[in-house]
């Protein structure tokens, strides 16, 4: 439906003629497909989220406060997003206003004593990287890669990624933020909100940074963040990447302060001990379990591929009959990959002499295919800038994550091998790529850098094929089968569904009810069922942020 | 390939935004890391390749119609090409630049067209150029020339002006420097004079097919008149619709950049510098020389698929990544000049910024082509070089136009210039 014209022309109003727009195949570019990636729930063939009332693109808070307070007073709904890369960005209910933060897309500053950075909404992991390495530091970037908001991780969703090790998740680096809250007030966060700066998102000053960031982030439901600072942590390395090569195997020849290697171990319970060791010594500046995205049986050849500017997918088939292949694929089958950096060259030495000596306790060894001078070079870009995250969905143009369990080392470790052989059963039957069952990723470190892997088991399938589509969801409702009945708990694979439903719109009241009295902690959700009515009175956000009333029990 | 024929790539498109950026490995600043001129400018999503495809999606399954806004999403992109580069870094199974030209194609045909183009168009017809010129001025440029005119001789190497050097006076010289280089060298170089035609890739570009194939072939027939084996042009625009459009309907005459060609007779020391040209420059890569110069290969194949759902092609198809485009041959001039210094921009190469004129941009939105070039322009500055050199005359005119708006100092040169000053 569209807004009533006095609405659409206040908001014209607000942004300018320019920057607001109802026309139809325009709204259509802001629907997410959910026969797509990393919506967590189906995938759905052929399905939409609904289209927004209008797009707009503020340019400033102020402008975003008279939008919302605009928004409050005709119950209008809203939803913020800033690059756009995952289904909770968009509206879940019809007749909602998309806000598309990219025009407010500055680096405000980079205080370089206190090592953090002041951002904007369209500021992404690879423009905040390259101003920070200017000036010696780095930042984390989610495993989602470079092209994300670094604010939209920070502040409003999950976070994680291979530099968790070294730089901590997204929302530990959460520093001051200000936050137009869902009713166009504005909050500045922690010790921003005292005047006193942008340095902590605690205190001194109002230690709000739980409440509007909630459980896994508020995803656009609870009001709009306009800057964050952002903690900032050390780049030993030069003031920008000398990189090489021809697209797309660019590569990297860094300092001598810099290793990537790839390891790999002869049992789970070695590969889980050496991430406890690492954890333990110290060491490391990230550390990720990234290429087996491609699955445990095609992850060498696909390597071979990427570092070849001449070779294409049409080259696979050919390559896995390489022996060569074959031998370098068999020997990294628990494999991750790790970069150390060292701050000083005995810094390195010491890392490289423990890294070594975890090797040697764990019985681990180096895959020396991958750690020759240009695929290492390769591997090293890849990993620092997170580039190439595109190539999650390289074979079918689709892929979802399963089981993508949350846990200590251990626990990933103890379902890697029958999660992977319930999906190379599900492969046979041709819906989803063929890669070995095992397509088991992610960071090696959580919070505060240790303590958790994140392992999701990678699912490539066609988005344009329903039988493709149908069929990877038969797996995924497989595979939460299966975690239910071992107890590892329901996978990635149904994390949003509480939230959005089949028809790209709000999961029915009583069904988000049962899943969330069904969580280990539903309290969280009663929680923040109070927050909403306190901060959300008119409730213009959607089901993302996760609530359950008193009735419900 | 219909409009139709790109649903699957519209659903496999990962809605990832790679598209709206440089290659993020070559990402350097904050302020020179955008690719899209498109999005950059009008900054809602429908302007990006991500966005076009979606649009052409509801378009085609009839979600919406057309508007202002849908000709003005579609008729903004430069078909520059950036995006296709930077979605090539990790997708081998999808071409979204060749779908965007699909969805030009298809407004025009469907009378979506817009007016500014359609003036040109109907000028074009009479005229034989994309400048809204008389015809019997195209052969001015070369007055006094000594040339050979392979409209009524025979020749085997062809000077090709193009539209925009044969009618730009301020530009023209470039032509002729050209062409007196060649000679000089020793190269038996014709141009067709008053008889050379549009070579149609402009058009093309604006989404008129049917009349760049009607250019194409009566190009293609008085080069077969004229014995042409070789075509030399200075024109990006032109390089790029001999190289890789005309092939596809049957020219096998071998294409060459005069940068191309220049670069070879200086290393054949067929041509030598005698004097210092002392500037600090630095070097524009036009979009259709360098990501869309690599050499067309035939290709009439199918999809399919391995391992259950992995996407490749039988036949294996070419990959036009922006990989093999020409970039070397303009950069050893440069740095055989003497005295010329070379200093990079952030965005070089397969991840060049683009110009702003191509597309039919220039022609029907000028204050958008002039904030692209301008933003070049700002790239250029921030080297501290003293010239911005290209290998186009339609780069070279957006620059000074917008050089000359800002007030900047900039010097704008074709690469032809600084050699001929040196030699
Ligand atoms: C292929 C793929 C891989 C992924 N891998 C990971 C991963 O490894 N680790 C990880 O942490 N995440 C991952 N994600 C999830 C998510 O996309 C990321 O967390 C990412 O960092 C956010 O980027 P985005 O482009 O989705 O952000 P956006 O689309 O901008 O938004 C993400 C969420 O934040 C909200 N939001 C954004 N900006 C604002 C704002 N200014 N104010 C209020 N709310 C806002 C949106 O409404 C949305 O709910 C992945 C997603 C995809 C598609
Ligand atoms: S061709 Fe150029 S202007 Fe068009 S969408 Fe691609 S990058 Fe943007
Ligand atoms: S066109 Fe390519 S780069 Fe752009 S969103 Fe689609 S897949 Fe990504």
């Amino acid at each position: 439906m569209a807004l009533p014209k006095e609405v659409y022309k206040a908001l014209k109003d607000i942004v300018g003629s320019e920057n607001i727009s109802d026309d139809p195949a325009l709204l259509d570019s802001y629907r997410y497909s959910l026969a797509h990636t990393a919506i967590h729930l189906g995938p759905y063939y052929d399905t939409f989220t609904p289209r927004g009332a209008a797009v707009l693109l503020p340019g400033s808070t102020g402008e975003v406060q008279a939008i919302v307070r605009l928004c409050n007073e005709h119950k209008i709904k809203f939803k913020a997003s800033s690059t756009f890369w995952s289904a909770q960005g968009y509206p879940s209910e019809d007749d909602t206003i998309q806000l598309d933060m990219r025009r407010m897309d500055r680096i405000l500053e980079i205080d370089e004593r206190n090592m953090f950075a002041v951002v904007e909404p369209g500021v992404i992991g690879a423009t905040l990287q390259a101003e920070a390495m200017k000036v010696g530091l780095n930042t984390h970037i989610a495993g989602s890669g470079c092209s994300c908001s670094v604010l939209a991780g920070a502040t409003s969703y999950f976070g994680s990624g291979p530099s968790n090790l070294y730089g901590g998740w997204h929302y530990e680096n959460l520093l001051g933020a200000e936050w137009v809250m869902p009713t166009g007030d504005l909050f500045r966060i922690g010790s921003l909100g005292s005047g006193c700066g942008w340095f902590c998102g605690e205190g001194p000053g109002p230690s709000m940074r739980g409440i509007a960031r909630g459980f896994l982030g508020a995803k656009g439901a609870m009001g709009v963040f306009t800057k964050c600072a952002i903690k900032l942590f050390a780049w030993p390395g030069p003031e920008s990447l000398p990189v090489e090569g021809t697209v797309p195997a660019y590569r990297v020849s860094l300092p001598d302060n810099f290793r990537a290697y790839t390891v790999a171990f002869p049992s789970w319970k070695a590969w889980a001990d050496a991430a406890y060791l690492i954890w333990d010594t110290g060491i490391g500046y990230l550390a990720h379990r990234q290429f087996n995205m491609f699955g445990r049986e095609l992850k060498y050849a696909m390597v071979k591929i990427l570092t070849d500017p001449s070779k294409t997918l049409g080259d696979l088939e050919e390559l896995l009959e390489d022996p060569e292949v074959q031998r370098v694929t068999e020997a990294s089958k628990r494999d991750f990959q790790i970069v150390l950096a060292g701050m000083t060259p005995r810094d390195l030495a010491w890392q490289e002499r423990a890294f070594d000596e975890i090797l040697a306790r764990t019985a681990g060894w180096k895959v020396e295919a991958m750690n020759q001078p240009d695929v290492a070079d390769w591997s090293l870009l890849y990993l620092l800038r997170l580039g190439h995250k595109n190539l999650n969905l390289v074979f079918g143009g689709s892929y979802d994550g399963c089981f993508g369990l949350l846990g200590t080392a251990d626990y990933g470790t103890t379902h890697v091998e029958e999660s992977g052989q319930l999906k190379k059963e599900w492969e046979e039957q041709g819906a989803v790529v063929q890669a070995g069952g095992d397509c088991t990723m992610g960071p090696i470190g959580g919070q505060g850098g240790g303590g958790t892997c994140l392992w999701e088991n990678f699912t490539c399938f066609d988005p344009y094929e329903r039988e493709s589509v149908e069929g990877t969801r038969a797996l995924f409702d497989a595979a939460t089968k299966l975690g239910l009945a071992r107890g590892w708990g329901v996978g990635m694979e149904k994390w949003n569904a509480q939230c959005r439903g089949p028809d790209g719109r709000t999961t029915p009241k009583e069904e988000r009810d049962r899943i969330h009295l069904s969580a280990p902690q539903p309290s969280v959700f009663r929680y923040q069922h109070k927050i909403r009515r306190a901060f959300n009175p008119n409730d213009l956000g959607d089901a993302y942020y996760e609530t359950l009333d008193d009735e419900a029990d | 390939m219909p409009l139709e024929d790109f649903a699957a790539e519209m659903d496999r498109c990962s809605q990832c935004s790679y598209c709206k950026w440089i290659p993020f490995d070559q990402v350097r600043s904050w302020r020179f890391a955008k690719n899209c001129p498109s999005v950059s400018y009008y900054n809602f999503n429908s302007y990006s390749a991500r966005g076009r495809y979606a649009v052409a999606r509801s378009l085609i399954r009839g979600q919406s119609g057309y508007s202002d806004t849908v000709r003005d999403i579609v008729f903004t992109c430069m078909t520059c090409g950036s995006c296709d580069v930077s979605c090539k870094v990790c997708r081998y199974n999808l071409e979204p630049l060749e779908m965007v030209r699909e969805l030009k194609f298809r407004l025009v045909e469907d009378g979506q067209g817009l007016e500014a183009h359609r003036a040109i168009i109907q000028s074009l017809d009479r005229e034989q150029n994309t400048m809204q010129r008389p015809r019997s001025g195209r052969g001015d440029w070369a007055d006094g020339l000594d040339v050979r005119r392979l409209a009524s001789e025979k020749g085997k190497v062809l000077f090709h002006a193009g539209c925009r050097l044969s009618y730009d006076e301020d530009l023209q010289q470039s032509a002729r420097a050209a062409v007196d280089l060649f000679r000089k060298a020793g190269v038996d170089v014709g141009i067709m004079g008053e008889q050379e035609m549009c070579c149609g890739g402009r058009i093309y570009a604006m989404g008129y097919r049917e009349e760049f194939a009607r250019f194409a072939r009566a190009n293609m027939a008085a080069w077969a008149r004229a014995g042409v084996e070789t075509i030399v042009t200075s024109c990006a625009d032109g390089y790029h619709a001999f190289k890789r459009l005309y092939p596809q309907l049957g020219s096998g005459v071998q294409v060459l950049h005069t940068v191309e060609f220049l670069a070879r007779l200086i290393q054949e020391k067929k041509i030598v510098f005698r004097l210092e040209v002392p500037m600090t420059v630095t070097y524009h890569d036009p979009c259709h020389l360098g990501r869309q110069g690599e050499p067309y290969v035939p290709w009439d194949g199918v999809e399919k698929k391995i391992k259950g759902q992995i996407v490749v092609y039988e036949p294996e198809r070419p990959r036009y990544n922006g990989a093999w485009g020409v970039y070397d041959p303009p950069r050893e001039i440069l740095r055989s000049i003497p005295g010329v210094e070379l200093v990079e921009m952030e965005r070089i190469r397969e991840y060049s910024w683009c110009c702003g004129a191509g597309g039919g941009v220039r022609e029907a939105y000028p204050e958008y082509s002039q904030w692209t070039a301008g933003e070049r322009i700002s790239e250029a500055i921030a080297t501290g070089a003293e010239a911005l050199v290209t290998a186009c005359p339609w780069c070279e005119r957006n620059f000074q136009d917008a050089a000359g708006t800002m007030g900047e100092p900039m010097q704008v040169y074709d690469l032809v210039e600084l050699v001929q000053k040196a030699v």
